[in-house]
């Protein structure tokens, strides 16, 4: 399974953390996203006519949107599904504020930056409140008491937020539900998102 | 918030000052920060970092590392000790550098020492105060707290929205026999933090809070 790939891509992390969390091998091809625009060069759009990323290939299959990879990844793994559609198109969500907001402030994206700030404070804002009721039910996840692909899906947008100058400090169930995921085995670091190093023995 | 605002403002923050009711800030529930964790909250323009031991005692400590000013709420808890991100300088129980990674058989001088403030925890909430204070932290009267949202509205108009003079606890009954702490964090925002009567059903609630929030937010707007 080949990943292409772009370090700071939050929707890549997202298939390099499903995959590490699975245990699943996968080889990762770095594209030089920034600034060479390598994932519209004549090669990748052979691969992926979109001219995005992440791209995932298995063989003869070549997949191109994130939750359709996340589904892919976990379709022998029904302990990693629930009631993830909501949370996928949340996620999307996500990316077109908060995301975008990142990428306006990382790599100098065109954005009403505002306009998306104000949006992604709104989406916490939602994310907060239903997290807030799950933990009153005694889960910490988004659909249960383990994490499913919407977790996997939310995630890396939502602990990025500050790269895009929103703060997520006055989320304490958003801070916690990043928490525990950070806390799963075989959870993998990106810039941006540091492991807990209190898991680890001190050195 | 124009000058005169502004400086009504500080006029009210000051006669609240003397009469000492706002001795005591809430900061968030003390389930929001469980044993291990460390938080940045940010009191009247002050950044702390709340953090609670392996053993569950709460520190409030100002939130800067005494060595290269790294925020100490990106570090982490083990055990009764609270660590810098940055270079794993390790701060004990009374704010006072115990251990450099870099300096291992170094004793730290003692007055390597994070800034600390007085932080208490009563009815599963956690107080700070910014000044030493005399005064008793507010009692709930056996209501339980509910949850914390932020309002991006300075202090005083939330308190003139819920037609309430400024206290440390504001008790604003009602169907939910609600009670708010109100945590000025800017000048332009700052933290609602909410109890409830203790029988009352937290979802209903916790609803209840964010349309209230979206109530003084358009209001203002």
């Amino acid at each position: 399974m080949i990943l292409y790939d772009y370090i700071l891509s939050a929707s890549c992390y997202q298939v390099r953390l499903m995959a590490a969390l699975l245990g699943q091998p996968l080889t990762t091809r770095a594209v030089n996203f920034h600034p060479a625009k390598e994932h519209k060069s004549p090669e990748m759009l052979k691969l992926n006519p979109k001219g995005t990323l992440p791209v995932l290939q298995d063989g003869d299959l070549v997949l191109t949107e994130s939750a359709e990879i996340l589904r892919y990844l976990t379709r022998d793994t029904p302990d990693w599904r629930g009631q993830d559609e909501v949370w996928l198109s949340f996620a999307a969500a996500l990316n077109g504020s908060i995301g975008t907001a990142r990428l306006h402030d990382i790599l100098s994206y065109d954005a009403d930056i505002d306009a998306v700030r104000r949006a992604g404070v709104q989406h916490l804002r939602q994310l907060e409140a239903h997290l807030v009721e799950q933990r009153f039910d005694g889960m910490i996840f988004l659909t249960g008491h383990t994490p499913t692909i919407a977790d996997i899906a939310c995630f890396p947008t939502t602990a990025l937020a500050p790269d895009g100058g929103v703060s997520l400090d006055v989320y304490p169930s958003i801070r916690l539900w990043m928490r525990a995921i950070r806390s799963l085995p075989g959870f993998i670091e990106m810039p941006g998102i540091h492991r807990l190093h209190e898991l680890e023995a001190a050195p | 918030m124009g000058r005169l605002d502004f400086a009504r403002c500080a006029l009210l923050e000051c006669v609240l000052r003397e009469r000492g009711a706002v001795d005591w800030i809430a900061v968030g529930l003390s389930v929001d920060v469980p044993a291990g964790t460390v938080v940045p909250r940010r009191v009247n323009d002050t950044d702390m970092a709340i953090w609670c031991s392996a053993a569950g005692k709460l520190h409030a400590w100002g939130d800067r590392c005494p060595h290269r000013g790294m925020r100490l709420s990106h570090g982490f808890v083990r055990g009764e000790t609270l660590s810098c991100i940055y270079h794993g300088w390790q701060y004990g129980m009374d704010g006072t550098c115990s251990y450099i990674p870099a300096h291992p058989q170094l004793e730290p001088p003692k007055t390597i020492c994070a800034r600390s403030y007085a932080c208490n925890e009563q009815d599963q909430m956690i107080w700070v105060a910014l000044a030493p204070t005399q005064a008793k932290t507010p009692d709930a009267e056996g209501r339980r707290p509910v949850r914390s949202l932020e309002i991006t509205l300075p202090v005083a108009k939330v308190a003139e929205g819920l037609g309430h003079p400024m206290s440390s606890l504001m008790v604003l009954g009602g169907v939910y026999d609600l009670a708010v702490a109100l945590q000025p964090s800017t000048q332009h925002s700052c933290v609602l933090h909410a109890f409830a009567g203790a029988d009352q059903e937290r979802k209903q609630v916790s609803r209840h809070l964010e349309k209230m929030r979206a109530e003084l937010e358009s209001a203002d707007a």
